[in-house]
C-alpha cells in the first residue's frame, strides 16, 4: 500500500473514524485501530468499536493498492504533527513508513486478519434534510442519560407518530421530545432506540452534507452525510412510558426573553456551587433567581416577565434549565408548571414542535 | 496451582472445534481442576479454558483435559520453557465493594424484598467453587439460590448458573431454582437469565435501606 494525500485532510478523515475506534482495553487489540485501504486514488479508512462504525473515504495519490491497521490516535497524532503539505504513506514489510519533507515515522501495525469485516446493510435508505436532522438533533440529544446503568436512557427514542416521526431522549431528570411532522423515516409504529453517542457524532458530520441516508435495520441504523457513513448497534430494552408526563395544560405559565434567561442563569449559577440548585421566583412581572451555596455567599438578578398563575418558588439544577432553555428555538420561552415538586415545562412561544420537561430539585 | 510456560498449540472438541496454533504461552492448572490458557493480551480472560469439574491427564508432551459433557481441551507442549508449582491454600475470598456487599446484607435481612413468602437458609452458602450468595426457600419451601449484583450483567446469570449446578449435585437440597438480583438488570442479562429459567428481579438500594429518595425523578 502507497498514497500521498494532504496532511490537513488525512488528519480530519483519522480523527474522524479514530473517534469510533475502541479506547479501552480490548480483547480485539485491533479495535484500538483503524483500518486504511487503498484502491487506486481512493483511501478508505473505518474505525469500530463493534459498537459504533465510522468509514469515510477520501481522495489520495495512490501508487499501491493494499490494507492496514494502525493504531488510531498514535497515527492521527503523528500526522497532525507533521508540517503542512503532502503526507507518503506506504507499506513495507512489517512497517507502514508515514513521511512529509524530512520527517519520518516507522509504525508496527495491528492485526489485519483481525479486524471485523463491515458488513452492507440491506434496509431501503431514505433521505432526509440534513439542517433539520442536525436541528432536531441538538435539541434532544442533551437530555439523555451518559450512565450506563440504564443503558436504555443513553439512546435517543425515534419512534414513527400519525403524522411523522419523534424524537425523545431522557435522563430521569429531564426529558426531550422533538417531533419532525411530514416525516416518513419510519413504518407505521415502528421505534427504534438509537445510543446518544452515535448521535453525537452524527451532529459532527451532519455540518458537512445537505442530505442524510438513512437505513433502519433490526439490529443496527446507518447513517451516510457527505461520503461519510455511521452505523450503530441498536439499543435492545422497554423505554419509559413517557407519554403520562406530559399533561395536556398548566395552571401557571411563566413567558420570558431566552437570551435574558440565559445571561441571567450564567451569572447566577456562579453562586449555586456543590450541586446546589437556583430558584425562580414566579409573580407578578419580574423573575427573580436566587443562588445560595452555605458558607460561600448568595446571588439574585431579576428580569422582566411575564407570569399568569400562582405565586410561587421552584428550584432547578441550574445546568439542567439552562440545556433546556439554549434548546428552544425561539426569542422567548415559557416555562410552565403545576407546582414546585411537579415537572415544568420549557417552549418556545408559537411553536409546539419542541418540549422540555424538567424535574425540579427539593429544597428546603 | 500449576503454572507452564510452553511454546504450544491448543486443539478444543466439544461444542464447536477450536484451535490455537503454536505460540509461547502460559497454562494454569489450578487445584481444584481448572485449565486455562493465557496469551500475553486480552486483559483477564483466558484463550481457552476448561472449567472444573473436569479429568486431566498429562504428560511431558501434552495435557488433556476432559470434562463430564465429553469436551476435551487437548494442550500440546513444544517447548516447556518454565513449570513451577505452588501451594496457595485457603482464599479469604473477594472482598465485594461497600454497596454489593451491603446490598447482599440488606436482602438477607428481608429475603421478602426478593419475592413474596422467600425466607433465607443461609447467606453466603459455601459451593466446592465459591459461596452462593444467599440460599433462601421461597412461600412452597423450594430452595432458591440467589445472586446478588449491584449491575446486573451476563457474567452474573452465568455465575448464578455454575451456582445451581454445583447445588444440584446436593441430593438434600431438591430442585434448586435460581434469582438473579441487581439494582439494575442489563437486558441481555434479563434474556440470558429468562433462556435459562431464572427469575431476575431489580431492588432499589435506598428502599431497602430505608431512604426517602433524595432527588426528584421523572422515571
Amino acid at each position: 500500500m502507497k498514497f500521498r494525500c494532504e496532511r490537513d485532510v488525512l488528519a480530519e478523515a483519522l480523527t474522524t473514524a479514530g473517534r469510533a475506534a475502541s479506547s479501552r482495553s480490548s480483547s480485539l487489540p485491533a479495535l484500538s485501530g483503524v483500518r486504511m485501504e487503498v484502491r487506486g486514488d481512493e483511501l478508505s479508512i473505518t474505525g469500530t468499536d463493534l459498537e459504533l462504525s465510522i468509514r469515510l473515504a477520501i481522495a489520495v495519490g495512490g501508487e499501491r493498492d493494499g490494507a492496514v491497521v494502525v493504531p488510531a490516535r498514535l497515527v492521527a497524532d503523528i500526522v497532525r504533527s507533521l508540517p503542512s503539505g503532502a503526507v507518503e504513506m506506504e507499506l513495507e514489510g512489517e512497517e507502514l513508513g508515514i513521511s512529509a519533507g524530512r520527517s519520518h515515522f516507522a509504525i508496527r501495525p495491528l492485526g489485519l486478519d483481525d479486524y471485523p469485516v463491515q458488513t452492507e446493510s440491506v434496509a431501503e435508505a431514505v433521505t432526509l434534510s440534513s439542517s433539520v436532522v442536525a436541528d432536531a438533533l441538538r435539541q434532544v440529544v442533551r437530555a439523555a442519560s451518559t450512565d450506563d446503568a440504564r443503558a436504555v436512557l443513553t439512546g435517543v427514542l425515534v419512534a414513527a407518530e400519525d403524522d411523522g416521526m419523534r424524537m425523545v431522549a431522557t435522563d430521569s431528570y429531564r426529558l426531550a421530545v422533538r417531533d419532525l411532522p411530514e416525516n416518513d423515516m419510519l413504518a407505521g409504529g415502528q421505534r427504534v432506540l438509537i445510543p446518544s453517542r452515535a448521535l453525537n457524532e452524527l451532529q459532527r458530520l451532519l455540518g458537512h452534507a445537505d442530505d442524510l441516508q438513512v437505513r433502519l435495520g433490526a439490529r443496527d441504523a446507518v447513517f451516510e452525510a457527505g461520503g461519510t457513513r455511521l452505523t450503530t448497534r441498536l439499543i435492545e430494552g422497554e423505554y419509559p412510558n413517557y407519554r403520562n408526563l406530559l399533561p395536556s395544560s398548566y395552571p401557571n405559565v411563566l413567558t420570558v426573553g431566552k437570551d435574558a434567561l440565559l445571561e441571567a442563569l450564567r451569572r447566577v449559577k456562579i453562586l449555586a456551587q456543590d450541586a446546589t440548585p437556583v430558584r425562580l421566583g414566579l409573580g407578578g412581572d419580574t423573575l427573580r433567581l436566587t443562588a445560595i451555596t452555605q458558607d460561600v455567599g448568595n446571588a439574585s438578578e431579576e428580569i422582566d416577565a411575564t407570569y399568569d398563575g400562582t405565586e410561587m418558588t421552584v428550584a432547578f439544577n441550574p445546568d439542567y434549565l439552562a440545556a433546556g432553555v439554549d434548546a428552544v428555538d425561539a426569542d422567548e420561552v415559557t416555562l410552565s408548571t403545576m407546582d414546585p415538586m411537579k415537572p415544568a415545562v420549557i417552549r418556545a412561544v408559537g411553536r409546539d414542535d419542541y418540549l422540555y420537561l424538567l424535574m425540579p430539585v427539593r429544597v428546603p | 496451582m500449576r503454572i507452564v510456560i510452553a511454546r504450544c498449540s491448543v486443539d478444543y472438541a466439544g461444542r464447536l472445534a477450536a484451535h490455537l496454533p503454536e505460540a509461547v504461552r502460559m497454562i494454569m492448572v489450578k487445584a481444584d481442576g481448572c485449565v486455562a490458557v493465557h496469551a500475553d493480551g486480552g486483559a483477564y480472560k483466558p484463550l481457552n479454558w476448561m472449567n472444573a469439574p473436569n479429568t486431566l491427564v498429562a504428560d511431558a508432551e501434552r495435557l488433556v483435559v476432559t470434562n463430564p459433557k465429553g469436551e476435551q481441551l487437548t494442550i500440546t507442549l513444544h517447548e516447556v520453557l518454565a513449570d513451577t508449582s505452588h501451594q496457595l491454600g485457603d482464599d479469604p475470598g473477594l472482598q465485594k465493594d461497600g454497596v454489593e456487599s451491603h446490598l447482599q446484607e440488606l436482602l438477607a435481612a428481608a429475603p421478602h424484598a426478593i419475592e413474596a413468602g422467600m425466607t433465607l437458609v443461609r447467606r453466603e452458602y459455601p459451593t466446592a467453587i465459591g459461596p452462593v450468595d444467599l440460599v433462601c426457600r421461597d412461600a412452597d419451601g423450594k430452595v432458591v439460590a440467589v445472586e446478588v449484583k449491584r449491575c446486573g450483567e451476563i457474567d452474573g446469570v452465568e455465575q448464578l448458573g455454575r451456582y445451581i449446578e454445583r447445588l444440584h449435585l446436593d441430593s438434600t437440597l431438591g430442585t434448586v431454582r435460581g434469582v438473579f438480583v441487581a439494582q439494575v438488570v442489563r437486558p441481555q442479562a434479563r434474556v440470558l437469565a429468562e433462556s435459562r429459567g431464572f427469575r431476575w428481579v431489580e431492588v432499589d438500594y435506598d428502599e431497602l435501606r430505608g431512604l426517602a429518595p433524595t432527588d426528584l425523578r421523572l422515571f
